[in-house]
């Protein structure tokens, strides 16, 4: 890799950065989540009849 | 004194050799990636007996998340301890010992497993481990694979002995600082692993070992598979604390920028070592014989580990956006654009954290127990670890194997462009394969069959079709396949390229708050371990006496494989005998 000095602009140190990108960064992620969860409901209880787990013994009936 | 290799020539050879098996075992496990991806979806058949399925399954399974994942990490663990501890390894003979150990286990373990696309061979006979990476009992392997994976599994051992060692000895040296990051890093994810690695010892060396030795008659399935668990979770974390070490010390220093803070590092990697083990049981939510409340205790768990990765997101992005702002990045998002995307190191391992996000979601779904029942075994799940081992640490350690081929061999790195394209298709192959996965699970398709379509039966998609999904899958998995081959040439054009002296230093900045603002107790490994050892007695005491009340130590067994062939003979025999309504 060709030598890469950072093209460095201005020094932040610790008290002058505020990540306030960060912040709108996972905010969306955050609403993302939240949206899929909504998502998931749908899924799971409106878009499926009901679940049976194992086998359903019904002694010749069906 | 800038590269690595320039500092610690022997211990240079060290990494790249134990890199050069994890490229290997990578090109052997994507070469199965590829053959399964177009067998399953129906694209081509390529082979005539579904049984190959499972051996194909196998190799792509443990030649990835055991060889390849290991392999590297130890390689990154040898790196991470030296350079920060600025001292090479105390004995390189015991150095190699254990890259010995781990060489030898992986050939056993590697041919037993390959030696199962062949059906009978002179003299041996009949050698296989078609158990795929969690082989339950009553699948069973030949004793070569156990033995393999122990031996294996006792080189990592001897390697965390080593890492340990070179600590203790510079603690001697410097008894008031603080553990540098790196090495901090390192011994607890080391903690971490001798935890979890002993619920596979004990299942390999007491029940799996002697029972394909034919010492044992039978093995409790559900004791060996719950001690699988106590292991196969952690394992993850084995994989992945070495890729969140790479965004903690590379990405801030390739962005251009600083950590943005030790102590909530130091934090996130003692919940790792707290909390990965006693969480096992969430992946056998559907297995009966565990009662729900243990289960329950296990989600618990589970939801807790979601802190230190929400931690890692803060952490990670906002040293990200301070080399960004550094850099002359503005605004709430349009510091991004000021990010070195050219940069194939970077790039990478933006995009594996960005597809870790999207894992997370699909995790949390696994996580809890009750949803869990919705895509439990179906397809959903490769979907998710494909996200998680299969990006944010697979393409975490491609991504950065960029930076460190130049520092490890002195040489520049073989087309810069090349490699930028072999991470973004690795992001597009797995967008597509990945969300047709999920998407395909929740339409009930299963998971680890070679063939998922059955005579008068179809599965019905909501939006799109099931042809749809299936070619999403086939062309997501052809493309990764070719970022393998890609990678492949960047390495070996870099190992074959010439010398040069335009290498980045690699040296680590320093983080914007540093060790001295984290509190001493964070340093105090004993206690952790005590904690974590806690937890995992608190988790497993009483699902494993439970288990084993109910069923016995070797009990109540159920036949080896080939089981379900005789299973189907017996239901046979049941429905021909009227047992069961027709």
């Amino acid at each position: 890799m060709a030598l890469e000095e950072p093209q460095q602009k201005r020094q932040l140190g610790h008290d002058e950065f505020d990540p306030v990108g960060t912040l709108a960064l996972i905010g969306l992620y955050f609403l993302v989540l939240v949206a899929m969860w909504l998502f998931m409901y749908f899924v799971e209880f409106l878009g499926n009849d009901p679940t049976v787990v194992g086998t359903l013994v019904t002694g010749g009936a069906i | 004194m800038s590269t690595y290799v320039e500092r610690f020539p022997a211990e240079a050879k060290v990494i790249r050799s134990a890199f050069y098996v994890s490229f290997v075992s990578l090109a052997i496990g994507a070469l199965m990636g590829l053959l399964q991806t177009l067998h399953r979806t129906g694209m081509f058949e390529v082979f005539s007996e579904p049984g190959t399925y499972y051996t194909v399954l196998t190799t792509h399974g443990v030649f990835l998340v055991i060889a390849f994942t290991i392999w590297f990490l130890v390689g990154v663990f040898v790196w991470a301890v030296t350079t920060s501890l600025d001292r090479g390894v105390e004995s390189l003979r015991f150095t190699w010992s254990w890259y010995g150990l781990m060489s030898l286990g992986t050939a056993l373990a590697g041919i037993a497993i390959l030696a199962g696309f062949v059906d009978d061979w002179p003299i041996v006979g009949d050698v296989s481990a078609d158990v795929l990476f969690t082989f339950y009992a009553p699948l069973q392997a030949h004793p070569m694979f156990y033995l393999g994976l122990a031996i294996f599994i006792v080189g990592t051992w001897v390697a965390g002995v080593d890492w340990f060692r070179s600590w203790w000895v510079w603690k001697q040296e410097n008894p008031d600082e603080r553990i540098p990051l790196p090495t901090f890093m390192v011994l607890t994810t080391m903690l971490m692993w001798y935890i979890a690695t002993l619920g596979v010892a004990v299942a390999v060396l007491a029940f799996l070992l002697p029972w394909s030795l034919g010492l044992l008659e039978t093995v409790n399935p559900l004791l060996t598979r719950t001690l699988f668990w106590f292991f196969g979770h952690p394992v993850v974390y084995f994989w992945l604390m070495p890729a969140y070490m790479m965004w903690y010390l590379l990405l801030p220093k390739i962005s251009g920028g600083r950590l943005f803070s030790d102590p909530l590092a130091r934090v996130v990697f003692i919940l790792f070592l707290i909390l990965s083990v006693p969480t096992g049981i969430h992946h056998q939510y559907l297995d009966p014989g565990i009662s729900e409340g243990f289960k329950f205790i296990a989600m618990t768990n589970t939801m807790f580990l979601l802190l230190p990765s929400l931690l890692t997101a803060f952490t990670v992005v906002a040293s990200m956006e301070h080399g960004a702002r550094q850099r002359g990045g503005e605004g709430h998002f349009g510091w991004l654009k000021a990010l070195p995307w050219g940069n194939p190191a970077f790039t990478g391992m933006a995009l594996a954290g960005l597809m870790f996000a999207a894992g997370g979601f699909s995790g949390m779904i696994n996580a809890g127990m009750n949803i869990n029942y919705l895509v439990h075994n179906s397809f959903w799940v490769p979907g998710h670890f494909h996200l998680t081992v299969g990006t944010a640490v697979a393409l975490t350690f491609m991504a950065s194997t960029y930076w460190f081929l130049p520092q490890l061999t002195g040489r520049k790195l073989f087309s810069r462009p090349l490699a930028l394209v072999q991470v973004v298709l690795w992001f597009v192959g797995m967008t597509f394969m990945s969300n047709a996965m999920h998407r395909a699970g929740l339409l009930g398709i299963p998971r680890r069959t070679a063939e998922p379509w059955y005579d008068g039966f179809e599965f019905e998609a909501g939006v799109g079709s099931v042809g749809e999904l299936n070619a999403q899958i086939a062309l997501g998995g052809t493309l990764l396949t070719l970022s393998v081959a890609i990678f492949l040439v960047v390495v070996i054009g870099t190992a074959l390229n010439g010398k040069s002296s335009e290498i980045e230093t690699s040296v680590i900045p320093e983080p914007l708050s540093g060790p001295e603002d984290s509190p001493l107790v964070l340093d105090n490994l004993k206690l952790w371990t005590v904690i974590a050892v806690v937890l995992v007695v608190l988790a497993y005491t009483l699902p494993l006496a439970s288990i084993i009340d109910r069923g016995g130590l070797l009990g109540p067994g159920g036949r080896a494989f080939p089981m379900s062939l005789d299973s189907l003979v017996v239901l046979a025999q049941l429905a021909t005998e009227g047992a069961l309504p027709r």
